[in-house]
């Protein structure tokens, strides 16, 4: 065993078969206990408190007063133990071999005082002569969905997702999961690195890159230790898969609350921004925006074009929905004297035009002979002028006939889902709230279940596209 | 001289900043395009030089002590004759003396006076994370003011010189603005690259500037070079 590589115990960490749960208590609602509830492993805690022993049983959780007493290899360990204690474990741990350790108790380096960052070179000590992989410390840890090992008791568990995360934020970690998950938009594996101070982002980069579960990497960072070391594991993923990069603290106020989080020290953006460009990773901002660029990535087909193809409803949206891709970097051409051939002989250019986009209210609503829908994506899809398309779903319009006749929405999914199957061109829909949020919501999973890319607005799914794009000119060495 | 024996002299010398004409004497050698500075320690040796780098010329004195030429009135441009030579050199080290007489005036150095071109600059830092970070900006009141600078981890492939160069907001100028004949795009990238590959081959080197650089339609060539060592 003590042949095994660091890298081989990570990955074992990463995919256990064995946890243990080191500080269950009640006074925290048995959290870690709750959050591998899912586990499809084996569970065991590790409690020496006498007062917390029959609460973890009663759970139906083997306890034992030593890790050392556990009657069976652990590839994953979390910690939840006062902070003085931490150490004790920590050396614990790594005489038990556990394969990966991650410590959600906080208190050290992050906090600037004298005795945490003490505790925390003791940490890395013992981890680094123990040869230990040690998540953290102040870390939520791992999120396994396949194998039901959690951050939150809010995260789901099951089939496994696509998308790989690396969070210098437990809260981002945690989110990801939850609101990606509404998105269609599911996590394979996430880490949340805390004060790394034994595994960084290198170490997890290596490992979803490698990960055939994961399709895409995405990582929240807000400092890296090693910049070199980070470009280098960054440039190898990013030729493999695609890896969204997500910089927190891109403010001056944003790096002063960043250095009282985790502690880490800034480069300065212009030149974190040039790395993961040269890097042929895609920048994002915020955590929609992150989700946003995963989803793109996993579900409009693969595509280098600039050029698009747009669909609206009416000439306000035609004009918003242009500005919205042309600022995020994308083309609007005119079509081809092909396509305008033929777009004259049924577009209905009363209340409408079809110069690109196509406003085409008048053509394919009320009245409109069955298959027109189907017949402006033809063109589009068949026009050399025409790389990607985006549609407008006319929620404005539609969502009451949505509310009352739910099954109204199928046609129209199924007409997308058929010219997406289709086409090799990427497609994205933008479905906006409007005002009957409580059906469009709705209506959105019902177009994102049928593996459709759906967005709030049209600048979400440009800005979306537009990196997504970025990613497959770079595999290809444009741009 | 090669680079190994300039770096070293400076060293032995205590020095991290590089002459003018040492700095540029590396990069020539890195194959990098530079007016070639030379040193001259007398009124006669200025006038020798600025006939063999051919007229006009360009006279800076040469001072350890003294890293702002222009202040001590230390720069003369557009020197078209050999007695003008040599009447700028007295000037020069005179006026120099005056400014700062406790500084070491070891000459003057002579340079070609090239002929203008569209200014851009390109610099060298270290970043305490990344290393060595390549800057490339339009040169002049638009780096001042606009800031209007972009930036590479080195090393750098073509495709990052390619999108260095394209970045920066005043890249039309490069394009031929206005009818201007545009610059030579791939010139500036040639340069980049071999800087890069020079900056890996120095890791000793800690910061450079080159300000400003002169892109023509066919080519491109610094003009002016300042290099710290670590």
């Amino acid at each position: 065993m003590s042949d095994e590589t660091s890298a081989r115990r990570l990955a074992r960490a990463l995919a256990p078969k064995t946890v243990a749960v080191v500080g269950a208590r009640r006074a925290d609602g048995y959290m870690w206990l709750r959050n591998n509830s899912t586990f499809t492993g084996k569970l065991y805690s590790v409690q020496i408190d006498p007062n917390e022993i029959p609460g973890i049983e009663a759970l139906g959780v083997p306890n034992y007063t030593s890790l050392l007493d556990v009657p069976d290899d652990i590839d994953y360990c979390v910690v939840a133990v006062p902070r003085p204690v931490a150490p004790r474990i920590v050396a614990d741990c790594a005489k038990k071999r556990v394969a990966g350790v991650a410590l959600f108790t906080s208190g050290f380096a992050e906090t600037g005082e004298e005795e945490g960052i003490r505790l925390q070179a003791e940490l890395g000590r013992i981890a680094r002569e123990g040869d230990l992989n040690l998540i953290g410390p102040n870390c939520m840890g791992l999120y396994n969905r396949r194998l039901g090992v959690r951050q939150s008791a809010e995260q789901a568990a099951g089939e496994g997702g696509a998308v790989g995360f690396i969070s210098q934020s437990g809260t981002h970690a945690i989110n990801l999961g939850l609101v990606g998950e509404q998105h269609g938009v599911r996590v394979s594996t996430s880490v949340s690195i805390g004060n790394a101070i034994i595994l960084d982002v290198p170490d997890y980069l290596d490992y979803l890159a490698d990960d055939a579960e994961t399709k895409v990497i995405a990582m929240y960072v807000e400092g890296v230790k090693d910049g070199r070391r980070f470009v280098r594991a960054l440039r190898d993923a990013a030729a493999k898969k695609p890896v969204v990069v997500w910089k927190g603290g891109t403010t001056d106020a944003g790096a002063r609350a960043m250095a009282s989080h985790t502690g880490s020290l800034a480069a300065p953006m212009a030149v974190f921004s040039a790395a993961v460009r040269q890097c042929g990773a895609l920048a994002a901002d915020s955590l929609d925006d992150t989700i946003d660029v995963c989803k793109a990535l996993l579900y409009a087909k693969p595509g280098k074009g600039t050029r698009m193809g747009l669909m609206a409803m009416t000439g306000g949206q035609s004009v918003v929905i242009t500005d919205a891709f042309v600022n995020a970097g994308l083309d609007v051409p005119r079509l081809s004297p092909a396509s305008y051939e033929q777009l004259a002989s049924f577009f209905n250019i009363i209340g409408g035009s079809y110069q690109n986009p196509l406003d085409m209210g008048g053509t394919i609503g009320f009245g409109a002979a069955p298959g027109t829908l189907e017949r402006l994506f033809g063109i589009l899809d068949a026009d050399e002028n025409v790389d990607a398309i985006a549609m407008e779903m006319a929620s404005g319009f539609l969502v009451r006939m949505w509310q009352s006749n739910p099954a109204s929405l199928d046609g129209l999914i199924d007409t997308l889902a058929k010219h997406q199957e289709r086409s090799a061109k990427p497609f994205v829909a933008v479905l906006q709230p409007g005002h009957v949020e409580e059906v469009t919501v709705q209506a959105r999973k019902r177009v994102q279940d049928r593996g459709l890319a759906v967005f709030p607005s049209f600048e979400r799914a440009a800005r979306a596209l537009r990196r997504a794009v970025q990613y497959h000119r770079f595999r290809s060495g444009m741009g | 001289m090669p680079a190994s024996a300039i770096i070293d002299g400076a060293r032995a010398q205590n020095r991290k900043l590089l002459s003018e004409i040492e700095a540029k004497q590396l990069l020539a050698e890195a194959g990098i395009p530079v007016s070639p500075a030379r040193l001259a320690t007398t009124a006669a040796d200025a006038a020798k030089v600025a006939a063999e780098l051919g007229f006009p010329v360009v006279l800076k004195v040469v001072s350890p002590q003294i890293t702002h030429k222009s202040d001590v009135d230390g720069v003369e441009l557009n020197i078209g004759s050999q007695d003008e030579a040599r009447a700028a050199f007295d000037r020069i080290v005179a006026s120099a003396k005056k400014h700062q007489p406790n500084a070491t005036i070891e000459g003057v150095a002579v340079q070609r006076m090239e002929r203008p071109g569209i200014e851009v600059i390109v610099g060298v830092t270290k970043d305490p994370q990344f290393g060595p970070v390549l800057m490339f900006g339009l040169g002049g009141v638009l780096v001042e003011i606009l800031k209007d600078v972009a930036f590479r981890i080195i090393p750098i492939e073509p495709r990052d010189a390619r999108q260095i160069v394209r970045e920066i907001k005043g890249y039309p100028l490069l394009e031929g603005y206005r009818g201007a004949p545009p610059a030579d795009v791939a010139g500036l990238e040639a340069l980049l690259l071999k800087l890069s590959a020079f900056i890996e081959a120095h890791p000793e080197i800690a910061e450079l500037d080159l300000n400003p650089v002169f892109a023509y339609a066919d080519g491109c060539i610094a003009v002016d070079a300042r290099i710290v060592l670590e």
